[in-house]
């Protein structure tokens, strides 16, 4: 199953750097949707079919903590797999990402750290079955 | 404690320019790059129970080098390049300021800076560095100061 992929992130190149690694990772990739600030992403997370969202903690006009707020209290993808990347080392804020049931994955990272993180979190393989 | 800094920053610096920019260090390179001219610096700022900045330089062609294997293109533009080294400096930030110690309030690190050039040689504004190394790569070499605002190593001395 391909998954649809949100990254919010609001550095552009930041969000090249996950897409890129994302595509290393060479799990089944779908479609792949930008947005810079934790607004834009629910506004693309109510529009889209999204099957995992990697989001930023600290962006302008909404920021990660808020957008995964949002997400858990919405019934329709409150069950949403998140992954938090960031270079966030305040241990209480990483915590906080757990207790929001997001997974926390610290700048720099490589493509099969990120591998393993989203196979264990979406339960995707890119196994192919006989 | 300015050694286990200085060993953090080396592998935060090597950690993120292998797994950012693809850049393998190539330490026979040093001598050869010594007289390189600066050409683009970023600083990232920081502020918990300490404050001070991270400031990455970069020489030999490197600061179009870093853009160009982040965004996988043959020509960045300015404004690229600029994000490029900036996100460069708050990710390596973001992973030093962890070994200053643990802070009871996290660390807030501001967005990068670009430095011209001029704006960098003429202001003496940073003083010196608590730790500082430099990278040699094929395509040119960067160094990264980290700077911790105050006597940091007689506050911890203090305990």
């Amino acid at each position: 199953m391909a998954l649809n992929i949100l990254v919010v992130d609001d550095s552009s190149v930041m969000r090249t750097i996950i897409i890129k690694t994302l595509k290393l990772t060479d799990l089944p990739l779908g479609d792949i949707w930008e947005a810079e600030n934790g607004e834009k992403g629910l506004r693309l997370l109510q529009e889209k079919w999204i099957d995992l969202a990697l989001i930023d903690i600290h962006m302008p006009v909404m920021d990660g903590e808020e957008m995964i707020r949002h997400i858990r209290e919405n019934d329709q993808y409150e069950n949403l797999p998140v992954i938090v990347v960031s270079s966030e080392s305040d241990p209480g804020k990483i915590e906080m990402v757990h207790k929001q049931g997001a997974t926390f994955i610290h700048k720099p990272f490589k493509p099969e750290t990120l591998k393993e993180v989203i196979i264990a979190i979406t339960g995707v393989s890119n196994e192919v079955k006989d | 404690m300015k050694s286990k800094i200085k060993k953090v920053l080396e592998e935060a610096a090597v950690n993120t320019f292998e797994d950012i920019c693809f850049m393998y260090q190539v330490p026979e390179l040093k001598d050869i790059q010594k007289n390189l001219t600066l050409e683009a610096a970023a600083e990232v700022k920081y502020r918990g129970d300490y404050t001070g900045s991270l400031l990455i330089e970069t020489r030999g062609g490197l600061f179009s080098a870093i853009a160009a294997n982040i965004l996988s293109i043959d020509s960045p533009s300015s404004p690229q390049k600029r994000d490029a080294l900036g996100e460069i400096a708050n990710i390596i930030c973001g992973n030093v300021v962890i070994s200053l110690g643990r802070s009871k309030l996290g660390y807030k690190i501001e967005s990068p800076k670009y430095l011209k050039k001029d704006e960098l040689l003429k202001e003496k504004r940073q003083g010196k560095p608590l730790v500082e190394i430099t990278m040699n790569f094929n395509e040119g070499r960067a160094d990264i100061k980290f700077f911790v605002d105050g006597d940091f190593v007689a506050k911890e001395k203090k305990g």
